[in-house]
């Protein structure tokens, strides 16, 4: 067992035992931080592992949580049904909106997506077609049901959030291990000695996108389970910037670099409420102080991700 | 099929100025193609045209009888172009056998779905992906160093895991930029027979170099360019005695040129 599968497995079991011992503001606190870590580690699939700069990220965070809002309370879908909807719905926004721009270098492509995010926060504060519910955004979603169990208690959403961050890390996993996931590797560390061994560069970017946007989307529709309510200003551009630090400030590709990034910015604002509104002037310090001190991050990721029968004896050398 | 590949009056234009102009080129397979000058004659230029890098304003490119002209460079690795780079552009931060990993992308048969559900097919590729990596490393004597990050390596380990990832995509031509450049003696008589037994797998390799004595020794045929034009074409023993090539090297200011070639 490697040192990463430890951290993992003890991360996880953590997280597994804390309802146990947490009140219900823990709870909340600790759902909210599974949440934005599922976010976070789908934007690392595009940031930290494809190394597109993506800048928009909340916007398909937001179209999951509206699709769960919008199908549950206009068209009375279960709540359960929407999140199918909230996938694909993500994976072809993240598609259609990152397909014309793929082209574009890191920085112009950055400028494109908070454009992006911007025009997205518009159009649910001027509640399109009557759907989006405006500035206020849109309440009274259902309980979740699963076999006609209602799951409305917090430790129940709590663990759905919990199985939602064991699904994405166990995908992020199998695509590191994978033909894809190297690609990804191949194209952000020189993109055109990856295009010379013939990997379609704006293909496996694209893949990323639709890829880390549905796992947001389906973190999305856990985040207006949990509220119970969905509005603008949980998917503007302040928040893309949230998880585009995550990952830069935490490790790119770096299982407990995300972690630790998104502890930072997510919770420990929420435990130290009386500083809220000075938060964003402490981050910005550290993350600053980051970038110098470490500019691969605070965990950087380490290679040599290889079968075992290709790994040199010991003492060989 | 007589010819690898085929450059047919290929020129390029970069803001009006001529980069390459008119130059046909063939090789044969198991060839090994010379392709020599003074710097900034458009040798690389010449290569990124062949490699898709470039799309050259007239003439054609065919590969195995097919036209490449203008097509992207995935594609035309895809078909069996492979490359190294004058400047090594190796993933420095992950390692060797991640590395020659790279080149077998394009024989890997795992789709989309794999890199999220491990099936017994992806099992049964990922394995026949990594025997192939570690036939490589055995080949290029590199097995030692599979998780060593490429960007600890000395430059001649750094060439030799470039061309051991070229290829890992079992290529037909393979196009070398200057292989040879900052490495020592045994180094490079190591390369010339590891190019040697490549050539010997009926691959058509054409390559850029500036250690003459490398050239001579090893190419079948050589093509001389200066400022983009061909002055010369033959074997090594007639291109070497051909007054245009030997005004061209001195005219050029040789001895400056050799020390650009050497300080890199």
């Amino acid at each position: 067992m490697n040192n990463k599968t430890t951290i993992t497995i003890a991360f996880l079991a953590i997280m597994a035992f804390l309802p146990l011992l947490a009140d219900s503001a823990w709870l909340s606190i600790g759902i909210t931080f599974l949440v934005f870590a599922v976010v976070a580690f789908s934007q690392d699939i595009i940031l930290g592992r494809a190394g597109v700069f993506n800048m928009g990220h909340a916007i398909f965070f937001g179209i999951g949580a509206y699709t769960t809002a919008i199908l549950n309370v206009h068209f009375g879908l279960e709540i359960i049904y929407t999140i199918p909807f909230a996938i694909i719905f993500s994976a072809i926004i993240a598609v259609l909106l990152a397909g014309p721009i793929i082209h574009l270098k890191g920085d112009y492509f950055l400028v494109a997506t908070i454009g992006f995010n911007i025009i997205f926060e518009q159009v649910l504060s001027n509640d399109i077609f009557g759907l989006t519910g405006g500035p206020n955004g849109i309440f009274g979603i259902d309980v979740i049901r699963i076999f006609g169990y209602e799951l409305f208690s917090d430790t129940a959403i709590y663990y759905i959030a919990f199985g939602l961050l064991i699904i994405t890390l166990f995908i992020i996993r199998n695509l590191d291990n994978s033909k894809y996931g190297r690609a990804l590797y191949y194209i952000n560390k020189d993109e055109i000695a990856a295009k010379s061994m013939g990997i379609n560069v704006p293909y496996y970017k694209l893949f990323a996108f639709a890829l880390g946007a549905s796992i947001a989307g389906v973190a999305g529709s856990v985040f207006a389970i949990q509220y119970s309510a969905v509005s603008p200003e949980s998917f503007n551009f302040m928040q893309s910037v949230m998880f585009f630090a995550i990952v830069l400030v935490g490790g790119s590709a770096s299982l407990p670099g995300v972690i630790i990034g998104t502890f930072v910015m997510f919770v420990l604002p929420e435990l130290f409420t009386e500083f809220k509104e000075s938060r964003y002037l402490i981050f910005g310090a550290a993350m600053v102080l980051t970038m110098i001190l470490r500019p691969n991050g605070v965990w950087p990721v380490t290679f040599g991700n290889i079968p075992k029968f290709l790994r040199p004896k010991k003492g060989a050398k | 099929m007589e010819y690898v590949l085929e450059i047919k009056n290929v020129s390029k234009f970069f803001s009006g100025l001529v980069a390459i102009d008119d130059l046909t080129i063939n090789v044969k397979p198991g060839q090994i193609y010379g392709i020599i000058g003074p710097n900034g004659a458009g040798k690389t230029t010449l290569f990124n045209c062949v490699t898709g890098i470039y799309a050259p304003e007239k003439g054609s490119i065919k590969y195995k009888g097919k036209d490449i002209t203008g097509m992207p460079p995935h594609k035309i690795a895809q078909m069996g172009v492979l490359r190294t780079f004058q400047n090594i552009r190796l993933f420095k931060e992950m390692s060797v056998a991640e590395n020659i990993m790279a080149g077998y992308h394009t024989k890997s048969k795992q789709k989309w779905y794999h890199s999220i559900i491990h099936n017994s097919f992806y099992k049964k590729d990922e394995l026949e992906s990594w025997k192939k990596v570690e036939e490589l490393m055995n080949f290029f004597d590199l097995s030692d160093l599979a998780t060593t990050p490429t960007g600890d390596l000395s430059y001649g380990k750094q060439r030799k895991v470039e061309m051991a990832r070229a290829l890992a995509a079992s290529p037909e031509l393979l196009i070398l930029d200057e292989p040879a450049a900052g490495l020592n003696e045994n180094e490079t008589i190591e390369l010339t027979k590891i190019i040697k037994s490549i050539s010997e797998m009926n691959i058509g390799i054409m390559m850029i170099e500036h250690d003459m004595d490398m050239v001579m020794n090893l190419t079948d045929y050589i093509t001389v360019i200066n400022f983009g034009k061909e002055i010369s074409q033959g074997v090594p023993s007639f291109v070497q005695d051909d007054p245009r090539v030997i005004e061209a090297y001195i005219g050029s200011d040789d001895e400056n040129d050799k020390e650009d070639a050497n300080g890199k």
